[in-house]
């Protein structure tokens, strides 16, 4: 049934798709090393600069770190709540399923900016505007939906009935989600654990009306200079780092993921 | 057809209890406050707010061609982004998780890179791309296909592009965690029956792809409803969108009230939306 | 130990009662700036930050984003507001003051404050001094344009815009009200002359988007604000600037705040102080070509031509009735949306 040809039109097919997602991607890595003080592409003459001066700018520095702690805090949180609540809902099917389903969503709904500021102003009664612990909230909120919706799906595709054969063999509830239930949603935990994290490290709206000024975090810092003066081309050279260093980890931590399988 | 639970209902509570908690603080508490807003108003020139009931806010947006028109194209370019964002990842996902082996992480990883660097800088690269002197029409030029350029930059071409762009990963990851978790065999079992390839998509492998469609298409479909950077930066002020406009209003004008009620309406639109569609599948699921 | 020095301190303050402000140790507190990110960060750091973190012992934090971001954030926290000091645009100065959201400029309290030219700290204390002006294509323009050359058939849906409401797009509609005879309060005859000019090619969200179409032509002028613009002109060979003189550029302001009831007054008081100065105001002059509103500043003759600096200058700008603008905000956002960008 399945002919060479059509094997062939889908591989076709497959590298067209990661070609249109990478395409503005290829062309940022490649402006990066323009040696002119604009974005533009394709680039003139090469140079390094760009990434000279990001290493040299602290507070692009300081802001890039400031983005991953927030990240990494915010999405912690974020995938914990979020999967416990998507077990909840799937292994208990209770009535309230599917307005916590919704409820898990709503946050996507609404414009974060006229969010944000209502936000804000409850804050202001509350004394903790510009706090970190306000900050963290709002994160967590925004990348929620994205990490709930995942693992609910994620849930939904595991047979419980695995669940109960562990338990009827045994197994303590600890034992089933360590070695059944975990291991089997790994795959969904990694998803949403990424895109969480990512959501909460490119959000511009939230963070520019929460974030306390020891707060201003990367695409904060780029995008307030950018609707000023226009792109900073520091800024894509960091984007084409963060680029290179994302596909480096991939690749090393499948190297160590299949080492360790072996051992 | 109600379904038994697996665990107890006083532990399904408590395991929802903590996300419910911090959803109402965070989320809804503002959210009422938004509601009561977009009942007040403002006095011409001020940017403070009069706390009194009115309903000019609504009677704007609903006498207004113009802002219901934004909602409404917003809608329907969420909806087209969605399904171009499934028929595009479906055959990704699925050969990623079949056919590549080794690559497996690195290709995944590189789904995820349009996430990695936030909308901005990926948008900008798309300009570049897509602009009257980029390298699309460039190379289109100089191949001799078009001879003036190609408007591929604000209008509804652009920010679907874009917005497709931005958002195939919220698609891709979810239907490679659901795909593989499909037995291998189930597709060529059914196969072995006589099965055509048709049949064996309707019947077995979508259905069993389902939770992983529904969760990207709503992660899609709402993350593209309230884009703001990319629609604004490749619609060039063109494209009217619902979260164009709320920006406008909230964080420019400073008219919260009139932005408030911007997103109400945005809301009753969804649940109307919602309710239709389940209505709809509850229709098509009496059917078969 | 400790209680002598106690005493000390007592003796200390009763000696020197009339010891200035800025004297006092501010160690472990922090004020904190509202401002645009990139070369006004960098300026404000250099200049006013660290100077006053050397002499205060205080740190200084800033907060980035726009200007209607900063307005947002004052008014959702006026109760417990956590900015000392915000950098805010001419039109938004006024209404945040008759809001109480700010401080009323004054010169007891920040003495610069009166070298600042007459008349120009309405609502908040000016910064600086900007006019918009013409950016054009020099392929389509081979002479610097006139406001009225704009209204050329040929370059009828070549312009480009900043997103509205911005001071560009008000700045913009008086002038066409000028072109139109009358002025900016009456907004149907500045409207329908501006819709002449076409639907713009784009709004713009950053400068790199206009100035790649306009250096091919694609765009033939863009009103907008001297200063980022001059600075950018040594990256694009086909871009020209100019402040036309039939209505003259329009003066558009940047202004700096205290925010009313901020942990930090003094702190923000004298931080203001030192913007103000005339140090800071001729960096921002040589850096960033924005003029000085600090009368004292003295500018080379090639500096000069670049700001707005003297009084005859800004004689010569087209002044805007902001309060009344600003009153119009909704409705003129209305209109620009769809009698300018959608028609």
């Amino acid at each position: 049934m399945t002919s060479r040809f059509g094997k062939a039109m889908l591989l076709a097919a497959v590298l067209a798709i990661l070609l249109f997602l990478l395409a503005p991607i290829l062309v940022l890595i490649l402006s990066a090393f323009d040696s002119g003080n604009v974005f533009r592409f394709p680039p003139k003459g090469l140079s390094l600069r760009w990434f000279e001066t990001a290493f040299n700018h602290a507070e692009y520095r300081s802001s890039l770190w400031i983005s991953t702690v927030l990240g990494l805090l915010s999405t912690a949180i974020a995938v914990g709540l979020a999967s416990l609540a998507a077990f909840g809902l799937v292994r208990g099917k209770p009535s309230y399923r599917l307005a916590m389903e919704v409820l898990l969503l709503a946050p996507l709904t609404l414009p974060l900016v006229v969010w944000a500021i209502a936000l804000l102003s409850i804050y202001a009664q509350l004394g903790i505007n510009g706090t970190l612990l306000g900050l963290i909230l709002a994160h967590v909120t925004i990348t929620m939906p994205f990490a709930a919706r995942i693992m609910i799906a994620t849930f939904d595709e595991i047979d419980p009935n695995l669940e109960a054969a562990a338990k009827s063999l045994g197994a303590s509830p600890w034992q089933v989600v360590r070695r059944i239930t975990l291991p089997l949603a790994l795959p969904g935990l990694l998803s949403s654990t990424a895109i969480a994290f990512l959501v909460s490290f490119n959000d511009v709206v939230v963070t520019t009306l929460i974030a306390g000024a020891g707060w201003i975090t990367f695409p904060v810092r780029t995008f307030s200079r950018l609707r000023t003066e226009g792109i900073d081309p520091t800024t894509i050279a960091i984007g084409a780092m963060i680029v290179a260093f994302t596909i480096l980890v991939i690749v090393l931590g499948q190297r160590l993921f299949q080492l360790s399988r072996r051992l | 057809m109600k379904q038994t639970p697996d665990i107890k209902p006083i532990a399904t509570a408590l395991l929802v209890a903590p996300a419910a908690i911090l959803m109402f603080g965070v989320f809804i508490l503002p959210f009422l406050f938004l509601v009561v807003l977009s009942f007040w108003s403002q006095a011409p020139g001020s940017v403070g707010m009069t706390p009194s009931f009115t309903l000019a806010n609504y009677a704007r947006i609903i006498g207004d061609s113009y802002y219901l028109g934004g909602l409404w194209t917003t809608l329907w370019l969420s909806g087209l982004v969605t399904l171009l964002c499934l028929v595009l990842a479906l055959p990704l996902a699925r050969w990623i998780v079949l056919h590549a082996k080794r690559s497996k992480g690195l290709l995944i990883g590189l789904c995820i890179l349009p996430l990695v660097c936030g909308a901005l800088l990926p948008t900008l690269g798309l300009v570049n791309l897509l602009s009257p002197l980029g390298f699309i029409n460039g190379a289109l030029k100089s191949m001799g296909l078009i001879k003036t350029s190609l408007p591929l930059l604000g209008n509804i071409a652009g920010v679907s592009i874009g917005l497709v762009q931005a958002f195939l990963p919220l698609m891709i990851l979810p239907l490679i965690s659901t795909i593989e978790r499909i037995p291998h065999d189930y597709e060529k079992a059914a196969m072995s029956l006589g099965a055509t390839r048709l049949v064996v998509w309707r019947r077995v492998l979508l259905p069993l792809m389902l939770p992983g469609i529904v969760a990207g298409s709503l992660l899609v479909f709402c993350a593209s409803l309230t884009a703001f950077v990319t629609p604004q930066i490749l619609g060039q002020g063109k494209v009217v969108t619902f979260a164009s406009l709320a920006y406008q209003q909230a964080a420019m004008v400073l008219d919260w009230p009139f932005a408030s009620a911007l997103g109400m309406v945005m809301l009753l639109f969804l649940a109307l939306a919602g309710l239709v569609g389940a209505l709809v599948s509850r229709g098509l699921g009496r059917r078969t | 130990m400790k209680r002598i020095a106690c005493y000390a301190a007592l003796t200390a303050v009763s000696l020197f009662p009339c010891l200035p402000a800025f004297a006092q140790d501010y160690s472990g507190r922090t004020l904190v700036v509202g401002t645009w990110g990139g070369d006004i960060e960098r300026l404000l750091r250099e200049h006013v930050a660290g100077p006053l973190e050397a002499k205060t012992g205080a740190k200084v934090e800033f907060l980035l984003g726009g200007s209607g971001d900063r307005m947002s954030k004052m008014v959702a926290e006026r109760n417990n507001p956590t900015m000392d000091v915000t950098f805010q645009n001419i039109y938004e100065a006024p209404a945040a003051l008759k809001e109480g959201l700010v401080v009323a400029p004054d010169a007891a309290l920040v003495p610069t404050a009166a070298d600042v030219w007459a008349g120009m700290n309405d609502g908040c204390y000016a910064m600086s001094l900007v006019g918009l002006g013409i950016a054009y294509s020099k392929a389509l323009f081979p002479e610097a344009p006139e406001w009225a050359d704009l209204w050329k058939a040929e370059f009828k849906g070549k312009m480009a815009y900043a997103p509205y409401p911005s001071s560009e797009g008000d700045g913009m509609l008086a002038v066409a009200a000028r072109i139109a005879g009358v002025n900016e309060h009456d907004p149907d005859a500045a409207f329908a002359k501006l819709a002449e000019l076409g639907a713009p090619v784009l709004s713009y969200s950053s400068l790199d988007e206009v100035f790649t179409l306009m250096d091919a032509g694609e765009i033939a002028a863009a009103p907008m604000i001297s200063g980022y613009v001059l600075s950018n002109l040594g990256n694009y060979e086909g871009i020209g600037f100019v402040f036309p003189k039939d209505p003259g550029p329009v003066l558009v302001r940047d202004m700096v705040c205290q925010v009313a009831n901020s942990p930090e007054p003094e702190l923000a008081q004298m931080f203001i102080d030192l913007a103000l100065s005339v140090e800071t105001q001729t960096a921002y002059a040589k850096e960033l070509n924005f003029g000085p509103t600090n009368s004292k500043v003295e500018l080379t003759e090639e500096e000069a031509a670049r700001v707005i600096n003297t009084p005859e200058e800004v004689k010569s700008l087209l002044q805007l009735d902001w309060s009344y603008v600003i009153e119009q905000r909704s409705d003129w956002t209305d209109r620009w949306n769809k009698q300018i960008l959608g028609q």
